[in-house]
């Protein structure tokens, strides 16, 4: 495409007092050869947009607008997708954080200005993918518990068309076990009402019901998934959009539980066996068939336990408060004692639990050292802590265990795969555990033809994988969302909720895939990786390290990608060692020119330049508030937005270092079990790629610490001028680097 | 919790008993509001006596649960409420904790559980002195209830705190004349007989 720059530099907001615009206004002609450059007090209004809208009408297609920082006035620079518009922060991160009409400052502008003029060159409008197969806009719900039905019915009166795969022969999931549930508003016992919404969705017309049926094959993504469904020994296909897994969860195994007395005494049920027996008819002493008169449940029975579950399930005390409830129904005069650890009746179903006090429940806080048996009935000895004393319950006809949810795809048994020669972990036969954040890991239910394995990837829990707090339903399979107690453990309402969330996204997910646009996080992204395949290696890298498992392999390694289950974080570009992987807005090269068209000081003149990699999730934003609250840092500190740091191509720093800069800073998410980057994998993939810098440097004969990875968060903006101070501090301690002005 | 008084305290594990549960939903004034106590402690926490009281308001409530009926209704704690209403305020379950522990003391007294001799002491000299005055007189009340015991244990409790005597008297806090007694101190009288009489008197 043929390129018309137009830089417009603005002198509102305090630029025009803190910046000689004069000067400024001069460089792109001097430089870069730019007419077009205009000047005005405050672009954001009408006349300056219609400024820019006349330079447009008149050939400018790509503009530089120098201002404020790019997470503000999007909405009022936008020209349409065919016009590249490049941002360059001249108010937060230099007009309101650094000294006015100081030459460093002025400087700074002129880099950041530099760097944006170099961008909009190297960019092309993004042109959105679209395969050459037709689009599908299904949604394939699988599992037809109530999340399930719930997401299915929802897509359904949304106008979506649902296939819904349940492995049972009836739909209900674990709800036709129950016989009444505790719900919003949570004041009295409610009926299920299951088999009405099983009914609802078998007579939906949206909705094709599969039951008795399970999923042999998924491949594709999304607006493209094909499916293999067996049911009753036919196999049909079928072609879907996105995907929604509901599969719910098991009750912990209580046979692991012997010192609670299950399996030793008949007398001892799990709360899913109390449920059974209540929905049968009557409660009973299972072993002789007698009257339940007092009854005690053991709360987090296995839960909050590192031997067995570690994590609390947070809906056994509202059902053991439920089951309470049909045995003072069945039986007024019968006891009910609830031996807890913690009562958590979370949100208004605290109002359940103040129901089950005023019915005369009697709670105790403690432990159970003991179950046992004197005389036909039971005793539970343990320790109470608001007495603090031992204590011993003894006549105790039915003791309930309130047992735990694991997620139906976790594992009984951490599978293993054949370990590379030598690895650390294999056990005799050469076999390795693989880890539950690898595809291979949760039990069989979609059965991806993924190169990264056929299932989510979970947590160690088995809960697929999800970035927690910013966006829960999406897994790390583009696509592919989760709802109800696959997720997390919840109580019904909760799971209502969930699945209403769940297929919201899904709906979400086939519109933009529809537009040739990406899902969250950088929904509404256009531009996708594209391979220039001459090149490749074949090294492996980019399917290997993708977070999304978006891309496929062929049996020579090479990589296939499928652009509808990329998320466009750009890790396959930081991976990839001979840099093929790039995007129309966003490359390694254009990044590079951007590094080197930063002007480095001679080292006389006692100017460092360091270059920050910044996070644009959660960094940027960070600086930019750090600039709003007037805060300030070093100006010799060019930042560079990168999509996130494992889009970070380690031939930028060899670029920076040859080129003279001092010191290179990445600022990203935090990494690890909490993760917080919005790419999952991104920010630890940096710095593992990172840790293999050093050796390179020493190589160069250069200082390891000038390479610097930190974890930043968005509320830690406060600290960000420190951290960058303290990084200051040390490059000039290293010293300048050796090869400025080669 | 700081529990030093461990006095009472049976040997073996406790055997959760409801019956006095039940007992005292059923017989004791705003008893059945108790079920509704979830073990916070924020009454204790808030209660400006729990340091000289046996066992604190949550823990009264907890034996109750374990059927502790002894230890409950011989305990000082639900003798030592001044009702002050902070912990009938913050509860956030609502149980009027300040009442719980009035209906407790007397129905202890019902059950003829004699309150300790200090108790018995202060509370028959208080009523002594409202029928006589209406009101307390800051200075004849701990001086009667000093010297109910005896004349050396009388003076020897006067001096120790004759210093603080003092310095009340200096910052008027405390008046050296005797108090009269209120107006209408004989229509008080009858409505305090008539309440007395009605058996709703105090512990």
């Amino acid at each position: 495409m043929s390129k018309k720059v137009g830089v417009y530099i603005c002198k509102g907001c305090g630029i025009g007092d803190s910046l000689d615009i004069e000067k400024l206004a001069g460089l792109p002609e001097e430089e870069y050869s730019i007419d077009t450059v205009k000047i005005h007090e405050a672009f954001c209004t009408k006349e300056g947009v219609d400024l820019i809208k006349d330079d447009i009408a008149n050939g400018v297609n790509a503009v530089v607008i120098a201002a404020c920082s790019p997470r503000v006035n999007y909405d009022v620079f936008d020209f349409g997708v065919d016009k590249i518009v490049e941002r360059v922060n001249l108010r937060e991160q230099v007009a309101w954080s650094h000294a006015p009409k100081d030459e460093d400052t002025q400087m700074l502008a002129e880099d950041n200005l530099r760097m944006g003029i170099v961008k909009a060159n190297a960019s092309e409008p993004p042109v959105p993918f679209k395969a050459e197969e037709d689009y599908s806009g299904k949604l394939l719900v699988v599992g037809g518990g109530l999340a399930g039905m719930t997401a299915a019915l929802e897509a359904a009166k949304a106008g979506y068309e649902v296939i819904l795969v349940e492995k049972e022969a009836k739909l209900g999931g674990f709800l036709n076990k129950c016989k009444q549930r505790v719900t919003f508003p949570y004041k009295e016992l409610t009926p299920t009402g299951i088999e009405d919404m099983a009914a609802e969705v078998s007579a939906n017309p949206n909705i094709k019901v599969y039951t008795s049926a399970k999923v042999d094959e998924i491949s594709g993504g999304p607006c493209l998934f094909n499916l293999k469904i067996s049911q009753n020994g036919t196999q049909i296909t079928e072609k879907v959009g996105s995907i929604i897994q509901a599969t719910g969860w098991v009750p912990y195994d209580a046979k692991k539980l012997p010192h609670l007395g299950y399996g030793r005494f008949k007398d001892v049920v799990t709360n899913v066996e109390f449920e059974e027996m209540a929905k049968e008819g009557k409660i009973r002493r299972p072993s002789d068939g007698g009257e339940v008169k007092t009854a005690l449940f053991i709360q987090c029975a296995g839960s909050r336990d590192p031997e067995h579950l570690p994590y609390c399930s947070s809906v056994c005390c509202l059902v053991s408060l439920k089951q309470a409830t049909y045995l003072k129904e069945q039986d007024p005069e019968a006891v009910s004692y609830i031996l807890y650890k913690d009562m958590r009746t979370i949100a208004q179903a605290e109002d359940f639990y103040r129901k089950a006090q005023r019915d005369g429940n009697i709670f105790i806080r403690g432990s159970v050292e003991a179950v046992g048996d004197e005389g036909g009935k039971l005793y539970v000895a343990g320790y109470d802590e608001l007495l603090g004393e031992k204590i011993k319950i003894e006549g105790i006809d039915l003791v309930v265990l309130a047992v735990g949810m694991v997620p139906a795809s976790k594992p009984e048994a951490v599978p293993k795969i054949k370990a590379p020669e030598g690895a650390p972990g294999a056990d005799s036969e050469g076999m390795i555990e693989v880890a539950a954040d690898s595809g291979f890991f949760a039990n069989r239910t979609l059965n991806l033809l993924y190169r990264q394995g056929p299932e989510l990837p979970t947590l160690r829990y088995g809960f697929p994988d999800s970035h927690f707090i910013c966006f829960p339903y999406e897994t790390r399979r583009t696509g592919i969302y989760t709802a109800g107690c696959i997720r997390r453990p919840m109580e019904s309402y909760q799971a209502e909720e969930d699945a209403v969330g769940a297929a919201m996204k899904a709906i979400q997910c086939i519109e933009l895939t529809m537009r040739g646009m990406a899902v969250h996080p950088r929904a509404g992204d256009m531009s996708y990786p594209e391979f220039f395949m001459q090149r490749c290696t074949q090294c492996k890298r980019c399917t290997e390290e993708c977070p999304f498992g978006a891309i496929n392999e062929d049996e020579k390694a090479n990589p296939l990608p499928q652009p509808t289950r990329c998320r466009r974080c750009g890790v396959c570009m930081g991976a990839c060692p001979e840099r093929i992987i790039s995007f129309k807005n966003y490359s390694v090269p254009m990044i590079g020119d951007m590094i080197k068209a930063i002007h480095v000081p001679e080292e006389d003149e006692g100017k460092p330049r360091v270059v920050a990699l910044i996070c644009e999730n959660d960094a940027y934003p960070a600086l930019d508030m750090a600039g709003i609250k007037r805060m300030s840092w070093s100006p010799y500190i060019r930042f560079i937005p990168v999509r996130c740091l494992g889009s970070v191509n380690l031939v930028w720093i060899a670029d920076s270092l040859s080129r003279g800069i001092d010191g290179i800073i990445l600022l990203g998410c935090r990494h690890g079990d909490d993760y917080q980057c919005h790419f999952i994998k991104g920010s630890e993939l940096a710095n593992v790629r990172l840790s293999k810098v050093a050796e390179t440097l020493q190589r160069l004969a250069l200082e390891s610490d000038r390479v610097r990875y930190v974890e930043i968060g968005i509320a830690d903006y406060h600290k960000l001028p420190g951290i960058l101070d303290d990084f200051m501090k040390v490059i000039e301690n290293v010293g300048p680097n050796p090869y400025k002005g080669w | 919790m700081a529990d030093p008084k461990k006095k009472g305290k049976a040997e073996g594990p406790v055997s959760y008993d409801p019956s006095f549960s039940k007992e005292v939903f059923e017989k004791v004034d705003y008893g059945e509001k108790i079920k509704m106590c979830m073990q916070c402690g924020v009454c204790a926490a808030s209660c400006p006596l729990s340091m000289v009281m046996d066992y604190s308001p949550r823990k009264i409530f907890a034996l109750i649960r374990a059927g502790k009926r002894s230890e409950v209704l011989s305990s000082k704690a639900i003798m030592l409420c001044t009702s002050c209403y902070s912990c009938k305020v913050r509860c956030p379950r609502k149980v009027p904790v300040v009442d719980v522990m009035h209906g407790l003391a007397n129905y202890a007294l019902k059950q003829g559980y004699v309150p300790r001799e200090e108790t018995a002491l202060f509370g028959r000299e208080f009523w002594k002195q409202i029928l006589r005055l209406g009101r307390i007189d800051e200075k004849d009340l701990p001086r009667r209830y000093f010297f109910s015991k005896g004349i050396i244990p009388g003076i020897k409790k006067s001096m120790e705190l004759a210093d603080m005597g003092i310095v009340l008297m200096l910052h008027k806090r405390m008046k050296l004349l005797p108090e009269r007694s209120v107006k209408g101190i004989k229509e008080l009288r009858k409505m305090l007989e008539k309440a007395s009489a009605m058996g709703n008197g105090g512990a």
